[in-house]
């Protein structure tokens, strides 16, 4: 039975981690109509940024500064990429009326994001160690790390903090407002450009604590954010790109039947069922589990 | 017109230029420089340079000719491999190869090597097929200085049953190096009469392997025989301590990379693996020396693949003795040589009369290979 938790346990928070990068997507997408697909690599931009403001490479060990540094960092290392993302690839491709300039212009920032790390950093792996210390704690016999318990809580605050901020505030009404119709929203006297260009910067931020939040779970390196990238963009798939709280269920079922297919099938096919369930949901509920069906209006 | 004088000049300069060079002797060298086999390629073309260094201040080779390393990055993938086989073949004219890690890059680009009749000295890459080319009847020119996965599976599997293992359990990496391993092991323990309880496998970059490990636990696994690379071994011994299972793990020479020991920290200690060389028990006043020219030249101790250092010094020196013994730099002669070399070599990585035949490439035997043993962070001597 324990065994059983274990897995569970692990599998929902390798979820919870797909669930938050998933949650930058749709934030992107409602406003935007685009997918960010560089959101991978910003999110190992967090992860490796994070990485050298609180670990000194040498040794391995502690740099000395508080983690409120690496965080601040990271925040701030997010919202300039977001904001440098929406600039020289979303919104060019935009203004050209082409439909789908922006999938390849964001692959471009993040294949050069990716690539100047590895220039400017490292190839290798490190690891980052977690300010809540990495001794495992026990629960009756099921094995967790504290920086998992922080990845959860961390989650549930940032999911339920922002779809707060949309619902109940001005300026997230502003957001909803250009979500559902650019045009109209323009016309109500909303910077529809200013909201676009802040929801990247969020989006992007939120990835970028993502990789700070997982880099003590599995190593920093160049390359972390490539497959973190695109399982989190199966899941908004999977919940919904137009829900708020679709992401997190999506991750819950694509990271928990990865554990137990890798446990009771076989490692090698530990991501098929997710996936299958992706190529499901496609063909019957194409918005996703949660999405809003769209009209369009001819 | 006045245009092409100076053209014509500056290609005769150039042509001047690469005249000159030519006592220089070009020696290749090729392995993963950056990604997450980098600690040994880097260690061992460290290892290499240290040799070249010695050989081109003690006078070089062939009466004052020095010695030069061409190295590149093959990123540990297959098709680079390939890629700067070709290049250092045909375009800087090696007159031989050293390198590289990797078991698929080695079993991508050797076939041009033994192509072009130019000596290959493999000095890690344990997987590659070196005295399998014997009986696929090509002229062979590639050699090896690194256990062999056969050798090292004899002694993983070997010690894991006079430890008094009866139920091992083989966990490898998907790529060419972990299935390579895991065939040989479970021929190993066929012959000796044992099964593995379970056999699992994982991914280059996974860090979570409590799946695996709880079906090798539930299988009732008494060792863990691991074959793969530094980080994902790690991550083995990390969700290991996190499920609270403690079984001995043994496992490729691989497990005494740096980024295996930092990366497991204390989940490490206890760990077992071959070696052909161990820095802690390097007392002979050629590896002592070797010791102090890399700390002084490269400011790491320890090295962060010592095994891979120590190959690589070895293999720039089979290779000098044998350009003396052949008198040329030709491959053949060359080829001719190392199958019969006359003098005896004292390297780091043991003591070689005869290193290799005209039947056997392999210079490495099971009785030169030592257990190694991770403890802190470091690695030490263990009873074979």
């Amino acid at each position: 039975m324990t065994e059983v938790l274990q897995l569970i346990i692990s599998g929902a928070i390798q979820g919870m981690i797909y669930a938050l990068i998933a949650f930058g997507y749709n934030l992107t997408f409602s406003t935007s109509k685009t997918i960010n697909f560089s959101l991978g690599q910003i999110v190992m931009l967090g992860g490796v940024t994070g990485y050298i403001l609180y670990i000194d490479m040498q040794s391995g060990q502690l740099s000395g500064l508080p983690f409120i540094v690496p965080l601040i960092g990271v925040l701030i290392i997010g919202a300039l990429a977001g904001a440098v993302v929406h600039k020289t690839a979303v919104e060019p491709s935009l203004k050209f009326k082409s439909e789908y300039t922006w999938i390849l212009a964001t692959l471009a920032v993040g294949i050069i994001i990716k690539n100047g790390v590895e220039q400017l950093w490292s190839t290798g792996d490190f690891r980052m160690l977690s300010p809540l210390g990495d001794n495992v704690l026990r629960f009756g016999g099921v094995g967790v790390y504290a920086q998992e318990i922080l990845i959860v809580i961390v989650s549930l605050a940032i999911v339920c903090g922002v779809e707060m901020f949309k619902r109940r505030t001005i300026y997230g009404k502003a957001i909803q407002a250009v979500s559902e119709d650019k045009a109209t929203a323009s016309l109500m006297g909303i910077p529809e450009k200013f909201v676009i260009t802040i929801s990247f910067m969020m989006s992007a931020s939120i990835a970028a604590i993502a990789g700070l939040l997982v880099a003590p779970l599995t190593f920093v390196s160049a390359s972390m954010g490539t497959v973190l990238g695109i399982k989190a963009y199966s899941v908004s798939i999977i919940g919904g790109l137009e829900s708020g709280f679709g992401p997190l269920v999506g991750g819950l079922i694509l990271g928990i039947s990865e554990t137990l297919t890798a446990r009771y099938i076989s490692t090698g096919y530990k991501e098929m069922p997710g996936f299958i369930f992706l190529i499901i949901v496609i063909l019957f509920k194409p918005n996703g589990l949660f999405g809003k069906k769209i009209i369009k209006k001819v | 017109m006045k245009r092409n004088v100076i053209l014509i000049s500056l290609l005769c300069l150039a042509m001047f230029g690469c005249n000159k060079k030519s006592d220089e002797i070009k020696i290749g060298v090729y392995g993963p420089f950056s990604g997450g086999s980098a600690p040994m390629g880097v260690s061992m073309r460290n290892g290499a340079k240290l040799a070249v260094a010695e050989i081109n201040a003690a006078g070089g080779v062939l009466g004052g000719k020095k010695l030069a390393l061409i190295d590149r990055d093959d990123e540990a993938k297959n098709e680079r491999g390939g890629q700067i086989m070709q290049e250092l073949l045909e375009k800087e004219n090696v007159i031989a190869v050293l390198g590289p890690a990797n078991t698929g890059v080695a079993n991508a680009s050797t076939q041009y090597t033994n192509q072009k009749k130019i000596p290959q000295i493999i000095n890690i890459a344990a997987g590659a097929k070196v005295n399998e080319f014997f009986a696929e009847g090509v002229d062979n020119y590639i050699f090896r200085i690194a256990a062999s996965d056969d050798i090292q599976s004899k002694v993983i599997v070997g010690q894991a049953l006079k430890r008094g293992a009866k139920k091992p359990a083989l966990l490898c990496d998907d790529t060419n190096y972990g299935q390579n391993g895991r065939e040989k092991m479970e021929k190993v323990l066929a012959a000796a009469g044992v099964k593995p309880v379970y056999i699992g496998k994982f991914k280059i970059k996974d860090t979570d392997m409590t799946a695996q490990l709880q079906e090798a636990k539930a299988a009732g696994a008494d060792v863990i025989l691991a074959y793969g690379i530094g980080p994902e071994l790690a991550a083995v011994s990390n969700s290991m301590d996190r499920i609270s299972w403690k079984v001995p793990m043994i496992g490729s020479w691989t497990l005494s990379m740096s980024n295996y020991t930092t990366n497991a920290g204390k989940n490490g200690n206890g760990t077992m693996m071959p070696q052909t060389f161990i820095e802690s028990v390097a007392t002979s006043p050629k590896q002592q020396a070797f010791l102090k020219a890399y700390l002084d030249q490269y400011k790491e101790s320890p090295i962060s693949s010592a095994v891979s250092a120590a190959q690589g010094y070895d293999s720039v020196y089979l290779l000098k003795l044998a350009i003396e013994q052949a008198q040329s730099t030709e491959g053949p002669k060359l080829k001719a040589a190392l199958e019969d070399l006359s003098t005896p070599y004292e390297g780091l990585t043991g003591t070689y009369t005869k290193p290799f035949s005209s039947t056997d490439h392999e210079a490495i035997k099971e009785e030169n290979v030592l257990l190694g043993m991770v403890q802190d962070g470091k690695i030490i001597s263990s009873d074979k």
